[in-house]
């Protein structure tokens, strides 16, 4: 599935990363007469080959299909210097990007959280507003499929979504009753995972581990959803493709980008305009080793915040027993996508911390995921182990703490000094350090965590702090603005720098939100798409995934 | 033992790494201890497909090695159960990040076995194509939340 429209004659827009926004953008353009190129560093998955279909499935998790690439260690892989960070950032490199580990787990961001600086003092304003946004959340959602209910009085109203939500499981109604002991909000996740049959995909069947791959499709990841589409409408996506450099001419404009074959080949791609989609790490990564006369420091680097800025959503865990009896086989359904609660989201003054948190309710996993301490410790060995084990599995739930993380300069992502890639390419390296206020804001998660699993009849909670595997939202390193001197582009995520630059990934974002960002990048890529479009005179066709039932 | 070399454990390494195993997941029930099933063998072989899990295996074994050499003639066998506990406490605490990882390995190929899943009540095997059985949704669970008036900050 490499074929499109056009040779390797010079493209109107090169696209550099086939994830959740790369894929977005391409489709988007796609619509037009455009010649398209998008190169890949990863290959095409089989969903048919997808580890769940086997019995070590488990094993596979913690191995050659790991969240984490310096475990997964593939040859598509780039490695990340991650020791100077108490969060290791996850990815996945393919076509379809890290949506092939993704849980789908859907929400939108607040309309406060555009404008945090205004409302609560603290990092800047986004350039744009949730109203301008929200067509494109709605597209998204229309081509990804989303699964929920309206009426969430947590977050404005939305339109229809496309299927109802999946089922809540007995696990997770014993936790909803607890939170409506307390008072407390909950609400069906909006979740990106077929509850019935959508857009030629297949209904969940509640396997459970979605994140290692859907067999069945059922999980929109981009490789199943907008690919399929954008590359027959023409778009030439080339795989096994490592962007080395984004190339510039004497004005300091993108021309292109040298990248290494799938045979090691070192090869150059021209292009009236580039968008960046390589995620809220290689993004600048890459902007840091396109270095030349015009932009010395990295490319569209004027104002030095390439790199800084990285934010993770810091999560805690906090996990409840319940007691025997209490079978509730919590291992059945997918991960995470049951419910969630944004009670604390907002900014309250009465707490020691500026802005909030979501949970995300989670469920637990395989024997083995529970075993070697999936969120929280592992199982100790020895004596006691049978026991503990026994009593924690089946009947744990957990609720993820997902805090805002505010943009801070030292947080960063820079070129590591010796650590290179199988191309030889230079690798990141992640400095990263827990803020006060998100640390006090996970605290403040943990302790009405407990709360809630006391309400819901747990026998024992237990807390995470902070999960060290859960470096899976990177954002900020690129970040949107209207001033050059204090962001790298503009609200349409056009350089500053270079007007003919654009990215479309979480790099852009000013501030984190406390929801998973994935339909914000998405929607956000639509709707530079569109400006794109706009600004190369393209014509539309409006075809979108139309539901096949 | 001895300490492993060029990454491959030793005979006598294997035979200990199968004590060792019993020690980390001891006998339940009818089923005996990890290594007595016989599953050192696989943990070796898993271990040298994935790199990563291959150093951490070597390290934790040169590590007992080591900590046997320094109080004990014949090896970790020859020890008391006790004596073997409290090496494998000493080598969790000189590498606790490749110990943690070795264990990860022993716990996956352990709960891979039917007679485990059989013993703990787990399904067993793939998870896919079959998958599991839960209720669709019931929107009558949303009676209470339904109830709270819109509370999202508007700007
Ligand atoms: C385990 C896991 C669970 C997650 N669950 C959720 C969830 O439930 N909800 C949610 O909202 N988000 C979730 N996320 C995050 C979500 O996957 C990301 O936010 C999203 O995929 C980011 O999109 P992107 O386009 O920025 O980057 P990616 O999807 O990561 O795609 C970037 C692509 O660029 C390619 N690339 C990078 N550098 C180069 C180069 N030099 N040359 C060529 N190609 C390159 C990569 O190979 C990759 O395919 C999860 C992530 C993980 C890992």
């Amino acid at each position: 599935m490499t074929e499109g429209r056009g040779n390797d004659r010079t493209a109107d827009v090169l696209i550099i990363g086939a994830g959740a926004s790369g894929a977005a953008v391409a489709w988007s353009l796609s619509r037009s007469e455009l010649n398209i190129v998008c190169l890949e560093q990863g290959r095409w998955t089989n969903p048919a080959n997808y580890v769940t279909n086997n019995d070590d499935w488990e094993y596979r998790g913690l191995t050659d299909w790991a969240f984490d690439p310096n475990v997964r260690g593939r040859p598509e892989d780039y490695p990340v210097n991650d020791r100077n960070s108490p969060i290791s950032p996850l990815m996945f490199n393919a076509v379809g990007g890290s949506t092939i580990h993704w849980t789908a787990h859907s929400p939108r961001m607040h309309p406060s959280d555009f404008k945090v600086k205004t409302l609560d003092g603290v990092a800047d304003d986004w350039p744009l507003s949730y109203e301008d946004l929200e067509p494109f959340y709605d597209l998204n959602d229309e081509m990804m499929g989303c699964a929920g209910i309206n009426g969430d009085p947590a977050n404005p109203p939305r339109s229809p979504r496309q299927m109802p939500p999946l089922g809540l499981g007995e696990d997770g109604k014993k936790l909803a009753a607890g939170f409506d002991k307390l008072g407390w909000h909950w609400w069906p996740s909006d979740n990106y995972v077929n509850s019935v049959p959508y857009g030629g995909r297949e209904a969940c069947n509640y396997c459970g581990p979605n994140g290692l791959g859907c067999t069945l499709k059922a999980k929109a990841s981009t490789d199943v959803t907008y690919w399929p589409i954008a590359i027959d409408n023409g778009v030439r996506l080339r795989t096994r493709c490592r962007v080395r450099e984004i190339t510039v001419d004497s004005d300091g404009r993108a021309t292109g980008a040298t990248y290494f074959d799938r045979n090691g080949k070192e090869r150059h791609q021209s292009a009236r305009m580039v968008v960046i989609a390589a995620n809220g790490i290689g993004t600048p990564r890459l902007l840091l080793l396109s270095r030349s006369d015009a932009h010395p420091d990295g490319l569209a680097n004027s104002s030095g915040l390439v790199g800084k800025n990285l934010m993770f959503h810091p999560y805690a865990i906090v996990t409840g027993v319940f007691p025997e009896g209490n079978e509730m086989e919590t291992w059945k359904g997918p991960l995470g996508n049951i419910f969630m609660s944004q009670e604390f989201y907002e900014s309250d003054p009465k707490r020691d911390f500026v802005r909030g948190y979501s949970y995300q309710i989670v469920r637990s996993s395989g024997p083995a995921w529970l075993a070697r301490g999936g969120f929280a410790d592992a199982i100790p060995w020895g004596e006691g182990h049978h026991e503990e084990f026994a009593r924690q599995f089946g009947k744990t739930m957990a609720l993820a703490v997902i805090g805002e993380d505010l943009p801070e300069l030292h947080n960063e992502v820079v070129l590591d000094p010796d650590l290179v890639d199988g191309a030889g390419i230079p690798a990141p390296r992640v400095n990263y350090t827990l803020s006060v206020n998100s640390r006090s804001m996970l605290d403040d998660g943990i302790a009405n965590g407990r709360r809630v699993f006391e309400a819901a009849g747990a026998v024992d909670v237990l807390a995470n702090p902070l999960l060290r595997s859960g470096g899976w939202h990177l954002m900020g390193t690129a970040k949107m603005g209207l001033d050059p001197d204090a962001s790298v582009v503009n609200e349409w995520g056009q350089a500053h720098d270079a007007d003919n630059l654009f990215i479309v990934d979480g790099s852009i974002f000013v501030t984190a939100g406390g929801v998973n960002p994935t339909p914000t990048i998405q929607a956000l890529a639509l709707r530079t798409a569109e400006h794109i479009a706009q600004r190369l005179g393209a014509g539309r066709s409006g075809d979108t995934n139309g539901d096949e039932e | 033992m001895s300490p492993s070399r060029g990454g491959r454990l030793s005979d006598a390494d294997r035979r200990a790494l199968a004590v060792v195993m019993d020690r980390l997941v001891p006998p339940v029930d009818e089923l005996p201890g990890a290594g007595e099933m016989g599953l050192a063998s696989e943990v070796e072989q898993r271990a040298r497909r994935h790199r990563p899990l291959r150093s951490a295996l070597i390290t934790v074994m040169d590590a007992l090695s080591m900590d046997m050499a320094a109080h004990a003639a014949g090896g970790f066998r020859a020890l008391s159960e006790e004596q073997q506990v409290d090496s494998l406490r000493q080598v969790e605490a000189a590498v606790p990040e490749q110990f943690a990882y070795f264990m990860q390995l022993v716990y996956t190929i352990y709960y891979m076995q039917p007679e485990v899943h059989e013993r703990i009540g787990w399904p067993g095997g793939a998870v896919q194509p079959d998958g599991f059985d839960v209720e669709p949704f019931d929107e009558s669970i949303l009676e209470t939340a339904r109830q709270r008036e819109p509370f999202w900050r508007r700007v």
